[in-house]
């Protein structure tokens, strides 16, 4: 279990994100983290589509009393492939059975890659970018403005499945299957990225009981996150035979502030965008054949009950902070 | 009434020559240049545009300045067909002008949105700002009158790879984005422009017009000739960019036919090469008019009057 240094300062993120149930969760999870300050979120197409997302977004920063903190639309198609959406994982709104109220806020005016860039290229070496959607907005913004993959502090990428089977093909991962293209220009931009694949993420499981443990009396969070896992749950007990719902996302964020739960390996990892059957595979030069460098340190190994204790014992705080 | 254009560029000599050509076309109204990475590095490509315009005494015309690469692949710009500054054997001054500080793709967008439907986009270079364009601003591709591409070869042979027409291959995959996005789309493939040869001899009659313009022309196509001698034999370069303004100053000397046109980004062989489905095999609908013939020596003559009488 993590310790939370009194003595750090706050890491300041900005989440992409196509929200999204697990998506959902990350951005509760980073409101209830003294160890991250959340300074933004802009919203991608993906599970939902980027207008869905974008009303998520607020709806859920409402439940949590953060409307102060900006959200941003952007792209609505993945850059070369056609749309795709995930409504049979995510529901229909994109929150599964979760009714939060129509949001009161509005996003900002600015497009989500230009809210980016801005906020990287006017505070160099302090914001860490988590990217838990497709890559398109991000993919967007290196090309506009290339001076950010060395501005970021650091990027968080939710993504890949690199010896784990694929959850949307047999070989590829759903947010890298529905924007190969971009996840090719961010592999190879330079950026400094850390990959969570389905690797890990598949190990961390949140089960039924363990949601039963956030019954904190009056507040309605409890509530949201025991709606919107409820329909994931079945999503994964129909389609993929697990008990319980993985919660990717939230794992992502986790390892901004407490890194220590997962182990990880620098490789060179590239992503397939020639048009057969494996398009959107992700895959790591293990024995170094490319000659290469690595570009990201991917986690490979986790230590998922940690994990989830850790996620459960944020979400009770936060819960007992919001009415 | 004038046609407004905006050419989204990667001077490079034919585009030179486009500009050139526009702007002693009065069917034509040049009204900014946006610049890409192809030809030439992006930055090479503003100060080349900003020189030519500066040449031209028409410094007003706004540029601006756009992606540094393509969408995914490597950058495919080199010395070898444009020579070290994109411009041949031309040596232009340093432009004293500075490119607006808007990035092209969102000077695109605020250009075609504040009118829609009034300015026509001419691009003779890679696609990729139009690409980011179309997906940062889902209302910019119905924004825009007509769009008007140099690239691609559909019954001809490719000129960057056997199968592949440079623009195209540079970035596919923003030709990919741009050939799907229902702008309404006019193509100038290799098919037409290897038909619209400026010989040696040709430039030669400019030669005796001794005026800054001149001079320019004949010295930033030497090393284009050049080029194109030692691959094929030929004595002349092909006015591949400047073609594109025959849509408007001389629409008849092209010959259309409208066809569903794809692009092929698998990765493999026939990556960049473009194609035209004639026997509607796909069921697709026709998303652009191609241009498969031309009078070609009529339009080489048509732009020599246009470059003496500058």
């Amino acid at each position: 279990m993590s310790r939370h240094n009194e003595n750090m300062t706050p890491k300041r993120i900005i989440i992409d994100t196509d929200p999204g149930i697990d998506d959902s969760l990350a951005i509760l999870l980073a409101l209830a983290s003294p160890e991250v300050i959340l300074e933004g979120v802009t919203v991608v197409h993906g599970n939902c589509s980027m207008e869905q997302g974008t009303l998520n977004a607020l709806a859920v920063l409402e439940l949590a009393k953060a409307s102060h903190i900006p959200v941003a639309k952007g792209c609505e198609l993945p850059l070369v492939q056609p749309s795709l959406l995930a409504p049979e994982t995510h529901g229909n709104t994109g929150l599964g059975y979760a009714q939060l109220p129509s949001p009161g806020s509005r996003p900002i005016a600015q497009h989500g890659c230009d809210f980016l860039i801005e906020k990287i290229m006017s505070n160099p070496g302090e914001i860490t970018l988590v990217a838990i959607g497709p890559l398109t907005n991000v993919a967007l913004a290196i090309r506009k403005e290339p001076r950010i993959v060395q501005a970021v502090r650091e990027t968080f990428i939710m993504g890949g499945a690199i010896r784990h089977e694929g959850n949307t093909t047999p070989l590829a991962e759903f947010n890298t299957y529905v924007d190969p293209h971009a996840a090719h220009i961010v592999y190879h931009s330079g950026m400094p990225i850390t990959l969570t694949p389905l690797d890990v993420t598949y190990q961390c499981v949140l089960r039924a009981e363990d949601v039963e443990r956030i019954k904190v009396a009056g507040s309605e969070v409890p509530a949201f996150i025991e709606d919107a896992t409820r329909f994931y749950m079945e999503f994964h007990d129909e389609y993929q035979g697990i008990q319980g719902c993985v919660i990717n996302d939230p794992l992502t964020l986790a390892l901004t502030f407490a890194p220590e739960l997962c182990n990880y390996d620098e490789y060179y990892v590239d992503v397939d965008i020639s048009d057969g059957v494996s398009i959107g595979k992700t895959f790591a030069d293990i024995y170094k054949v490319t000659g290469n460098p690595a570009n990201m340190k991917v986690a490979l190994g986790v230590r998922p009950r940690d994990f989830i204790e850790l996620f459960l014992d944020r979400m009770e705080k936060l819960s007992s902070k919001i009415p | 009434m004038k046609k407004r254009i905006i050419i989204d560029t990667d001077p490079g000599v034919d585009d030179a020559l486009t500009f050139l050509l526009a702007l002693a076309s009065p069917e034509v109204k040049l009204e900014a240049l946006t610049t890409t990475q192809g030809n030439v590095t992006v930055e090479k490509g503003t100060r080349n545009s900003l020189a030519v315009l500066e040449l031209l005494g028409v410094s007003h015309i706004p540029v601006a300045q756009g992606t540094s690469l393509p969408l995914v692949g490597p950058l495919r710009a080199s010395d070898q067909v444009h020579g070290q500054s994109g411009l041949g054997n031309a040596r232009l001054p340093e432009p004293t002008n500075q490119p607006v500080p808007q990035h092209a793709i969102d000077y695109l967008i605020e250009r075609f949105l504040a009118e829609p439907g009034e300015l026509s986009l001419f691009a003779i270079g890679p696609l990729t700002n139009l690409a980011l364009a179309i997906r940062k601003e889902p209302r910019f591709a119905s924004a825009v009158k007509e769009l008007v591409i140099m690239g691609g070869a559909i019954r001809e042979g490719g000129n960057i790879t056997p199968q592949a027409e440079f623009n195209i291959y540079a970035d596919p995959h923003a030709a990919h984005i741009v050939f799907h996005s229902g702008m309404p789309i006019t193509l100038i493939p290799l098919d037409v422009t290897h038909k619209t040869m400026l010989y040696s001899n040709q430039i030669d009659r400019l030669k005796t017009i001794d005026s800054p313009v001149s001079r320019f022309i004949v010295d930033a196509t030497a090393d284009y000739v050049r080029y194109t001698e030692s691959k094929t034999g030929i004595p002349g370069c092909a006015l591949h960019d400047p073609l594109t303004l025959a849509t408007v100053i001389a629409p008849e000397l092209l010959t259309f036919e409208e066809h569903f046109v794809n692009v092929d980004i698998s990765g493999g062989v026939s990556t960049g090469s473009t194609f035209a489905d004639f026997y509607h095999t796909t069921g697709v609908p026709a998303n652009m008019k191609v241009a498969l013939d031309v009078r070609g020596d009529d339009f080489v003559e048509l732009f020599l009057q246009r470059m003496e009488n500058f």
